[in-house]
């Protein structure tokens, strides 16, 4: 007798996704799938507008990471021009864009999993919230909000303080730096660098514990793509696509961003509105592949900083040969990116020719077509528009972070319910192991995932005739 | 006394932009030493740093359930309800209960909200009854930016 458990909403954030699992007849679970019920469709509406516009547009698709919208847009503008934007412009593009990996990552770890990882998975979930790492662990919180501030400190020091800003634009960034900027955000980055150290090093502590969880967390045997430098090294804003397979071969290397579309295709599937994309050589859905930090470190040989390096080769370390293939370390792999954001901030903001007041190339359209790629937090975000000669929309594909691991999500969900769930008896212990693993991946989604401990929940197991066989509510406080 | 101001909503959903449009107002004309203001588009975690380091924080946000044009004045109190997405608050409340809890205190503090009458897609712009709301609540602050 076949049943179906369903999770709703999973996403508090308007309510739009749920989880479902399929229970065999003796209560394992066979199925699994994460739903995306809801539909905005940007990329519609977008046609017909000039393409300038495309980076203020796009930048409103995310409340939490308009940053990364905001430079791979104007990247996918860039190549619209046919420009190569002034260095001082990218340096300035990349310390952007890495503030940002700062207060992202910080958010994820700080806020969205400490709580399950400092209090544990089975903790009362009346306690198992921020109040209550603050009360344990204040100085962790605190470090946490620091973190976070000071990512965002220098997202506005460089855009300003309007909400979007317009500061990076088609062909460059639309100021350049002053003195008394750069060094006030250079005076921030000491004091990030001793916080990011001091949690790795508490974070290692932590590992012993959650040995099981990282065995069963999606621990899955895909493939990682990410962008990386030429030497191969990790990479965040330009680069070029590498794609390593789970015994850590390499599957593509050095391909230009500009054809990713002979590397990734996208399916669709009818219970979600989120895509499903794949590698395209070895077809769907067997081209699984997953993207974001754990990908990031799983394919750079170096960082090249001096602490992220240190860090890497301990990342490394956590198996003992090929890929980190286990969906629980991208908490770890996040710890090594903030190390390393604030080290090449650092570095960047120190360059010579940081204040350089030429940066921005100015051109019309000068091709059709534009295509740009970076790094999200959570991985690898790619803009692709067609304009017509007077420089308007016609076509435009988005393919996001939290898109690309959407194949790994579903099946990270099944391991674990695989691994965890009763099906004869729910328990907390369980929705909160089903929550945790989708909190690996950080997908943007997401209240739901952005939440924790009140998220509304509702589980019901039913039989084979659709008759509710239990029921476990859990009551969200907030109704956004 | 430092006081903090902090405006917030969506510039682009109409009536929506009230609280940030009062902050910009307020920047433009000028407001005494001891006073900040900033405009967000969202409440976010980080501020209660800045928050703690001050001793009255004055929220100003635009309201549905309040007559359009008219203005609301609220103190608040810290709540120690863990409901937002942490990415942002529906609730200064909360803010203010983070506050307590990672810093001992929070500081006095007012929710100063504008009845808005449309909220549909507007880029910085307020309806008649939202630029009635928007004098009212300057009105509001004034007395709450001196000590």
């Amino acid at each position: 007798m076949s049943r179906t458990i369903s999770i709703e909403p999973v996403t508090r954030i308007e309510g739009h996704a749920r989880i479902s699992l399929q229970l065999g007849d003796d209560g394992a679970v066979e199925d699994a799938r994460f739903h995306l019920t809801q539909f905005r469709g940007f990329e519609k509406f977008c046609e017909g507008r000039p393409y300038r516009e495309m980076p203020a547009l796009t930048a409103r698709t995310c409340g939490i990471c308009p940053v990364s919208h905001l430079l791979a847009s104007n990247k996918a503008c860039d190549h619209l021009l046919a420009v190569s934007i002034p260095p001082t412009a990218e340096k300035l593009r990349r310390i952007m864009n890495l503030a940002q990996f700062l207060q992202s990552h910080a958010l994820s770890f700080f806020h969205l999993s400490s709580p399950d990882l400092l209090l544990g998975w089975d903790a009362d979930p009346a306690t198992r919230n921020i109040f209550g790492v603050m009360h344990q662990h204040p100085d962790l919180a605190r470090d946490g909000i620091r973190l976070r501030q000071i990512g965002q400190t220098i997202i506005e020091m460089l855009g300003g303080k309007k909400i979007h800003p317009t500061w990076v634009v088609p062909g460059g960034v639309n100021e350049p730096l002053t003195q008394e900027k750069r060094d006030a955000m250079l005076k921030l980055l000491p004091e990030a660098l001793e916080i990011a150290r001091r949690t790795y090093d508490f974070f290692k502590t932590l590992l012993p514990k959650f040995k099981h969880e990282a065995d069963h967390f999606g621990t899955l045997p895909t493939m990682f793509l990410s962008l990386v430098t030429p030497q191969g090294n990790l990479e965040h804003y330009d680069g070029l696509l590498r794609i390593k397979d789970a015994h850590g071969r390499i599957v593509e290397d050095m391909v230009p961003p500009e054809e990713f579309e002979r590397l990734i295709g996208e399916a669709v599937e009818n219970f979600s509105y989120m895509k499903f994309p794949y590698y395209k050589p070895m077809g769907y859905p067997q081209g699984i592949y997953r993207v974001g930090p754990l990908a990031r470190l799983n394919n750079a040989q170096a960082c090249g900083t001096p602490y992220a390096d240190v860090a890497l080769a301990e990342f490394h370390m956590l198996q003992e040969s090929g890929p980190i293939t286990s969906s629980f370390h991208y908490h770890y792999a996040r710890l090594v990116e903030i190390i390393y954001a604030i080290e090449m901030m650092e570095r960047l903001l120190k360059d010579s020719t940081i204040l350089d007041s030429r940066v921005r190339a100015r051109a019309r359209s000068n091709r059709n077509e534009g295509i740009g790629v970076s790094e999200a937090p959570r991985g690898t975000l790619i803009h692709h528009y067609r304009i017509d000669d007077d420089g308007l929309i016609t076509w435009v594909n988005l393919i996001i972070a939290t898109g690309h691991n959407n194949l790994a999500m579903n099946q990270a969900i099944k391991q674990v319910a695989e691994t965890y769930v009763n099906g004869n008896q729910l328990q907390e212990g369980m929705l909160n192991r089903v929550e945790a693993v989708i909190r690996c991946f950080d997908p943007c989604l997401s209240c739901a995932s952005h939440a924790f401990g009140q998220m509304p929940l509702r589980i019901e197991l039913k039989n084979a005739s659709g008759q509710i066989v239990d029921t476990l509510i859990r009551v969200g406080e907030c109704g956004a | 006394m430092k006081i903090l101001v902090i405006g917030y909503g969506s510039p682009i959903r109409g009536d929506d932009a009230l609280g940030v449009l009062v902050a910009d107002r307020l920047e433009q004309d000028g407001v005494p030493e001891h006073v900040t203001v900033i405009a967000r588009h969202i409440l976010t975690a980080e501020l209660v740093t800045e928050m703690s380091a001050v001793q009255r924080v004055i929220f100003l946000d635009a309201a549905i359930d309040l007559a359009p044009g008219t203005v609301r004045c609220q103190r608040l109190t810290p709540t120690a309800r863990a409901a937002s997405s942490m990415a942002h608050f529906l609730d200064p409340q909360e803010l203010l209960g983070w506050c307590t809890a990672l810093y001992g205190h929070a500081p006095e503090s007012h929710l100063i909200t504008g009845g808005g009458a449309s909220f549909d897609y507007a880029d910085y712009r307020l309806s008649p009854a939202g630029e009635f709301a928007m004098t009212a609540m300057l009105a509001e602050i004034e007395p709450l930016l001196y000590a």
